[in-house]
Order: C-alpha cells, then structure tokens, then sequence
C-alpha cells in the first residue's frame, strides 16, 4: 500500500506538470501502472455492480409494476405515477417535512460540534479533555431505537422534564410533548445534537490541532485574547474542514431521518413528523406500490444531486474548498 | 396409615402412567421423523419457549411442530410488504391485513384440491361458506381460523366492540341502567371526583382510548354501533333500502366526537390517549385505574383478565363489563354478534415456499383431532385440567391460575391460536372446545365482584349485559371483511388510505380542540377532500354483489 501511495502521488505530480499532455497509453505505461489499474477494476467493478446495475430498478416508477409480473412483464404507465406523486398532498407535506428537519439538524448539528470543539480545545488539562470527549461522543454508538426510548420516558407526562418544571413551578400541569405539531422538529434536532455532537467534534479538534501553534504565540505577543485567538485564528484555521463537511452534508440533507421519525411519530402530529422515507415505505412496502415508492425515491436522489451540484457551485464561486 | 395409602396410591399412578407412556411411545413419532415447519402471524403475539411441553406431546404425536413469530414493531402490512419484497416465505402465513398484498404476489398455495382430502379440514366450513372465501381467479388461499362453532353456540363473552366500564364503578353508583353515552361520562366523572386515586396512591383515569394505527376502531368506529348498527366495522348498512351509510359525517358521529371534546376538556378523559403505544395502554389497564373504554373484547381481555387474577386486582372489582350504549336512550343495540363472523380478507394460509404441501395440509388437519384440540386449548389432563365421573372438564383454582400465569404459558401451553380451530361443543357433546366457554368454568372463574354485578343486572354472561338485540344478519355482513383487503389498485383504495390517515390525524385534534365547532368543520373539509365517495361506491357495488350472491 505504501508504495502505491508514493507511485500514485508521483504520478499525480507528474500529470499536473504535463496537463497539456496526458500520459502515452502504450505498453511501458500501464506496466508501470498495472497496480492501479488492477485496483481501480476493482473499485469500477463494485460501482457498477451495487450503484449503477441496481438504477435498473428505476423502470418500476415508469411501470405499475406488480410483483407477480416482475420488472420486464410489468405495464408501463409513462410518467403516471409522479403526477399521482405531485398531485397528492400528502407528499408535498413530507417534501416539507424532510426539508425543514434536514436543515434544522444540519445547523443545529454543525453549530454545535463546531462550539464544542473550540471549546473542548480551550482546556488546558488533558486528562479533563479527553474524559469529557470521550463521554460526550459515547451517544454516537446508541442505536436510534434506544435514544428515541429514553425520550420517550424523559418527555412523558410522568417523565423526569415534566416533573422538574412542574416542581421548579414552571408550568402547573405536565405538557404532552409529543401531541404538539411544533415541538416535533426542535425534540428530533435536540436528538440529534445530543447524540452527534461529540463524534462530529471530533473531526474538528483534529483540524484544530493540525493549526501551527507559532501562530497562537504570535498572537499572544501581539496581545489577542482567547476570544480573539479564536476568532482570528482556529475558526479561519478549520475552514477548509467545515466547507467541505457542510458541501457533504448539504448532499445529505433529504436524509434528514426515517428511525427518529418513524419510532416517534403518532397519528395526530402525522402531517409533521412523516418524513420521503416514511412515505416510501408507507407506499412502496405497506400498500405495495413499488412503482410510487421508486418514483419518490427518485426524486429524492435528483434534488439530493441538485442541492449538491448547486452549493459546490456556490462553494467554487467564492474561492472556498470544494468537492469537485 | 393414611399415608401409606396415599403412597401406594401414588407408586400405582406412577406404574399406570408409566406404563401408558411405554404403550403409547409404540407409535410416537422420532426426533428425525418430525417435521419442522415455521409460521409468521402479522399481529403481535406472545412467543412461546423451544421445547415448549405441549408442543413437544403434539410433535411426538403428529410429527410436526411449527415455530411461530410474530409482528414486532411494524404495522402488518409494512412486515408482508418486506416478506414480499424479500422473497422469502415461511410456511405458514397469517398476514392479517396485508392477506390480499399475498394473493397479488402469487405467494399462496391454491387449497382447492386438498380440502376434500382432508375431512377435518373440509368440516370447518359449509360449501357456501367456502366459496366466500374464493379470490377473484376462483381459488381458496386461506381459511380464517375464528369464530367458527362446532356444534352448539357456547358463547358467554362479548367477544366484539363496547363501552367498558369497572364492575367497582357499577357498584359504587347502585348499578344504575347505563343507555346514553351521557348516562356513562356522568357516572365516570361522579366517581372519579369521589374516588381520585386508587389505594396505593395512583391517580385515576376516567377514561382513555387507544388510537394507534390500526387500533384506532377504539376512538373511530363507535357511532356506527351508536345508532344501532351491527359491527361491519368500516361502514352502516342500512338494510332496508340496502345502501351503505358512512358513519363518519352522521349526526351521531358529530355528538359522539362533540361529546368527547366536552369530556377531554373537564379531564375526565386520559390527556395521553392521543399519543400512547398499545403497550402503554395495556400497562395502564392492566394498574386497575382505567374506569373505562371503548375497545374490542379481544383487544385487552386475554391480557387485563389474566393479570387482575394474578393481582388480585379482580377481587378490587376491576374486571369490566361492556355496555350497550345507543346514541338515544331505549334504542336496539346490536354492538354483540350472537352468530358465528366469517371474515373473509384474512386467515392462515400455505405459501409457495412450502416444500411439503400434502404434509402441511395434513398438519392441520391433525391439530384439528379433537385430542389434539383439547392439548391445544385445554391442555394436558390431570395437570392442565381434570375429568369428572360424567366426562366434564373442569378446573381447580389452582390450575386456572397456573393458566393465567405468562411464564407458565409460554413453558407449558401451545394453542397454536392462529391455526384453524374450533369453539362451540366439543365432539364429545359435553364439552366446550375451548375452556373459556365451558359455562361451568366461566362462572368459577369469575371474581366475586363481577358475578354481584351480573347478578345486580339480572345477567348471566358478558352478552346478556351488553343486552343486544339477536336480529339475524344479511349475508353480506361484515362488510370490513372487503374494506380490510382493499388496495390502492382502485380509486376507492386510494381514498380507503386517506381517509384512514385524516381521521388518525384529526380526530385526536377535534377531541382536543379548544373551538370543537371549527375544529369539526375543518375535519369535514379534509375529510371530504380524501374523496370518500369513491370508497362508498366501492362499498356500495360489494354490497350489492353479496346480496346477489346470496340469492
């Protein structure tokens, strides 16, 4: 591996110095390459096999397919089932729904790992640093079925939130949380900066103490506080590291959750808490229309792609990091 | 010298059972001859141990034991969605209401040709009853396992929909004649105000009512019984002009709802209810502080009845009995169904994964021996259940808390419930299939509190205090066994769907709402907006289909 390393950088340099000329394809050359190349056939062979060959699937929203008939003897219908899709409601309700939730929690998410880090960074005492990192990304390793259970006891009516406000007399009777359409979205976005936080700290102290420690004493001789040192200093430091985890994440923003929303949903704060994935698995698996279930799910991978191609445009066009 | 006796009467027991162990295991089947089959029911079963005592005398003696799962944290549908989509099906399948998803997935064995091979099987429907259960290609698929007689009706539980209310509410109010929804909120509220809290300090809770996915018949469908109608479950037939009535938008369904609100807002009514799991609510029955609810018998009974016996909550007058409110007072109920319900849309059925069909059909038609229906459902003889000298079954207290207790169950019973079986009279003619309707046993088991309060109503069982009217139902009836397999194929699916969807959403909201008048009209606008004249229509042709087929 290591030696791969070393050829494949020495080719890189190579092929910026000539970009007008790319590499002869002649025999002398894929020998000297044949490592690579033997390992990107492997990689191309497991990207066609598990992301291109199962887009096949995709012919089911164009069909009303039917399991009995399979892919190739199912009817096509055209475009039937995206304007059944577009003309239902409900579905632009999840649209919605899977928006404002994505975006709460990659902003709630990303504010917060990024304060904690710099927080984290400004301890002085080791052994205090790592016990609190380590504890606080230990939620990471939860599964979303045992944080939505502790929710649900610490949020009950008998739960240890009511009983505390009802006792420091903040409210007179315990508050129903899940019975109320607006409180949904903050309870799954506070689930998630309690559960993320720590891990997504993590990537962040590691670019902090990649920072040159010259430039702190610089600093300190030309008399900046803490919070100037943060300020001028360890936020400019890991810019390059929140563009590019905020260009990824943005990509990820229609997943904004299917286990958190599934496991706290009810049906009288439906219209809030169903989620494109809720939905899909609604149509596609309980009501067994495949074919709408794909069509959704369709449109979730093209807005996905949008959003993506979209804030890498805007990321190049300021000159900030991007991914492509 | 008494001991002795007894010690020589216990070594010949031992002799005798030993030498019946020794005669029987002749023709026993042997661990490798027994065939293992699996089973996937979509309705949330307690599992039973490996190695299961009942089980295990079944397998020995039929050569065929099943391992049985069930729906655990999914609706039915989502888990037969996955089993479709998956491929792989156990051998047996119950799949409830995702039956019709099965049948379009071509995952079922056609029973036509082995029903007449098999005379236990055959015997468990008249030919007219079969061919209800024929799909739209002409085949049977799946018998339904429930509500099916042998021989005399034995019926002493409402197994069906009601207001349900603590024998010790009854009591306390002088057994008053509950008939109007109004009669029973004040009954609710005067005792909950002179009774806040039970014993050990729990605060009671008038009343609460589950609306978890499909449980939300316990919130949604009580108007059509209100108004007198027999349980078709998802609409009214009017039976005199035979048309379907949507139950939804009656005045009744406006007064039950407007009645509701008026209850949630005094706090008589659990401020909870709109967002509790079906685990939560059972736990809540099960402490004895629910006074009341409306819910279907099969719903909580097995569960609540079993553990007020084990609590000793029964003997506190906890047990509830089921009253046959009507929107008007004097008005006929029909909330009981005295008959045998043939629900069509669901059952067990044999799916294409079965290696072994013959085998598997014969399965069944083994557990439906009347010696392996009595293991199934009474038991083993002399540890289960015990035989008098005019061949009558019956058991000591100790035996029906045995049977009552979880642990117990899942070691010891196996009732294989979701297979086809019998209830009614035993072939014997003197017993009942199944112990909860041997009227001897029924009234043995039941706590002091409950026999006071049926004798105060003049009542000899569950049916005889919810009093309905025994009018004999067209064959069409029930009419949710066609809603239940709907699909969204038709127009009348799709709006099946919504309108579900709406009413799970609004009407918590109209029970809640500080302005009911507003609320209600914005619930009709959604609700109107599903289409549900699509769905009516649909309804409307099935009826007129069955009336036909009958003639």
């Amino acid at each position: 591996m290591q030696m791969l390393h070393v050829r494949e950088g020495r080719a890189m340099k190579q092929n910026k110095k000539k970009s007008s000329r790319p590499v002869e394809v002649n025999l002398k050359n894929v020998k000297r390459q044949s490592p690579l190349l033997i390992w990107s056939a492997v990689f191309l062979a497991y990207g066609v096999l598990f992301y291109y060959v199962p887009l096949a699937g995709w012919v089911m929203a164009f069909q009303n397919y039917k399991p009995k008939t399979g892919l190739l003897r199912s009817k096509f219908v055209g475009m039937a089932k995206f304007e059944f899709l577009f003309s239902d409601h409900t579905f632009l309700r999840v649209i919605r729904n899977t928006f404002a939730m994505g975006v709460l929690n990659l902003v709630c998410t990303f504010v917060m790992a990024i304060g904690f880090a710099i927080l984290l960074n400004e301890i002085k005492s080791r052994f205090g640093k790592r016990t609190v990192q380590t504890i606080s990304y230990l939620p990471h390793f939860l599964s979303w079925i045992i944080v939505v259970g502790i929710l649900h006891d610490a949020l009950s009516s008998t739960g240890i939130v009511n009983e505390m406000l009802v006792r420091m007399h903040l409210i007179s009777s315990p508050i129903s949380f899940f019975s109320h359409p607006r409180l949904f979205w903050p309870i799954v976005a506070f689930a998630h900066v309690w559960k993320e936080t720590g891990w997504n700290a993590i990537i962040y102290l590691a670019a902090i103490t990649s920072i040159d420690p010259s430039l702190y004493e610089a600093a300190a001789i030309d008399g900046a506080g803490r919070w100037q040192k943060i300020k001028y200093i360890t936020l400019p430091g890991i810019r390059p590291t929140i563009m590019i985890l905020l260009l990824l994440n943005i990509g990820n923003v229609l997943n904004a959750g299917f286990e958190v929303q599934y496991l706290m949903r009810n049906g009288l704060i439906q219209s809030v808490t169903d989620t494109i994935d809720i939905y899909v698995l609604t149509w596609g698996i309980s009501q067994s229309d495949f074919s709408v279930g794909t069509a959704a799910g369709i449109f979730k991978s093209a807005v996905a792609i949008a959003l993506i191609v979209i804030a890498n445009g805007i990321a190049k066009r300021t000159g900030e990091e991007r991914l492509f | 010298m008494k001991k002795r006796q007894a010690t020589s009467l216990l070594l010949t027991t031992v002799l005798a059972a030993s030498a019946f162990v020794v005669g029987v295991q002749a023709d026993e089947y042997s661990e490798d001859q027994i065939h293992n089959w699996t089973f996937f029911g979509a309705m949330p079963q307690p599992e039973i141990n490996d190695g299961n005592d009942i089980q295990e005398i079944i397998a020995k003696k039929i050569g065929a034991r099943v391992k049985e799962t069930w729906l655990t944290g999914q609706s039915a549908e989502e888990a037969v969605g996955t089993i479709i989509a998956s491929g792989e099906y156990p051998d047996f399948i119950d799949g409830g209401d995702g039956m019709k998803q099965l049948y379009d997935a071509d995952a079922l064995i056609a029973w036509d040709d082995y029903i007449d091979q098999y005379p236990n099987i055959k015997e468990l429907y008249s030919d007219a009853e079969w061919d209800k259960f024929r799909q739209d290609d002409g085949h049977i698929y799946w018998a339904n396992v429930f509500q099916n007689s042998y021989g005399e009706n034995r019926s002493t539980t409402h197994n069906d929909e009601a207001f349900w209310i603590q024998v010790k509410v009854l009591e306390w109010g002088g057994y008053p004649k509950l008939q109007t929804l109004d009669d029973y909120y004040d009954l609710l509220e005067r005792y909950a105000e002179a009774n806040p809290t039970l014993e050990d300090g729990t605060a009671v809770i008038p009343y609460t009512m589950l609306c978890e996915d499909w449980r939300y018949f316990c919130l949604e469908n009580a108007p059509e019984f209100l108004d007198g109608y027999p349980n078709d479950g998802s609409v009214i037939v009017d039976t005199e002009k035979l048309k379907i009535v949507d139950y939804n938008t009656t005045p009744t369904a406006k007064m039950y709802f407007s009645k509701l609100n008026e209850e949630y807002q005094k706090g008589i009514i659990d401020k909870e209810f709109a967002t509790q799991t079906y685990d939560e609510y059972i736990a809540k029955l099960s402490t004895g502080a629910v006074l009341g609810m409306c819910d279907q018998w099969w719903d909580f009974a097995y569960t609540i009845n079993d553990v007020f016996k084990t609590t000793g909550l029964d003997l506190k007058g906890c047990n509830y009995v089921p009253l046959g409110l009507t929107a008007e007072a004097g008005m006929d109920n029909m909330w009981h169904t005295y008959a045998d319900t043939l629900n069509n849309s669901s059952g067990l059925a044999i799916t294409t994964s079965c290696d072994d069909v013959d085998a598997a059909f014969k399965f069944i038609n083994d557990l439906l021996d009347q010696e392996i229906h009595d293991l199934r459902f009474w038991g083993v003889e002399g540890v289960d259940y015990l035989v008098d000298e005019n061949g009558m079954y019956y058991r000591t207290e100790e035996m029906r808390m045995q049977a009552a207790d979880t642990e117990y169950k899942a070691s010891h019973l196996c009732g294989y419930s979701y297979f086809p079986q019998w209830l009614g009279t035993s072939k014997d003619g003197i017993n009942a299939m199944q112990p909860s309707e041997q009227t001897s046993e029924f009234f043995a088991g039941l706590a002091e509190p409950l026999v006071k309060c049926f004798e105060a109503y003049g009542a000899e069982n569950y049916p005889d205090m919810i009093g309905s009217v025994n009018k004999e139902l067209g064959n069409w009836f029930p009419m949710y066994s066609y809603s239940n397999a709907m699909t969204t194929e038709t127009a009348g699916g799709v709006a099946w769907t919504k309108m579900g969807d709406t009413k799970h959403e609004w009407l918590p909201k109209v029970v809640m709402a500080s302005d009911f008048e507003s609320a209600w009209e914005s619930y009709m606008e959604a609700y109107s907006k599903c289409k549900p004249e699509d769905f009516l229509a649909e309804m409307q042709e099935e009826l007129e289909r069955r009336a036909a087929a009958a003639e």
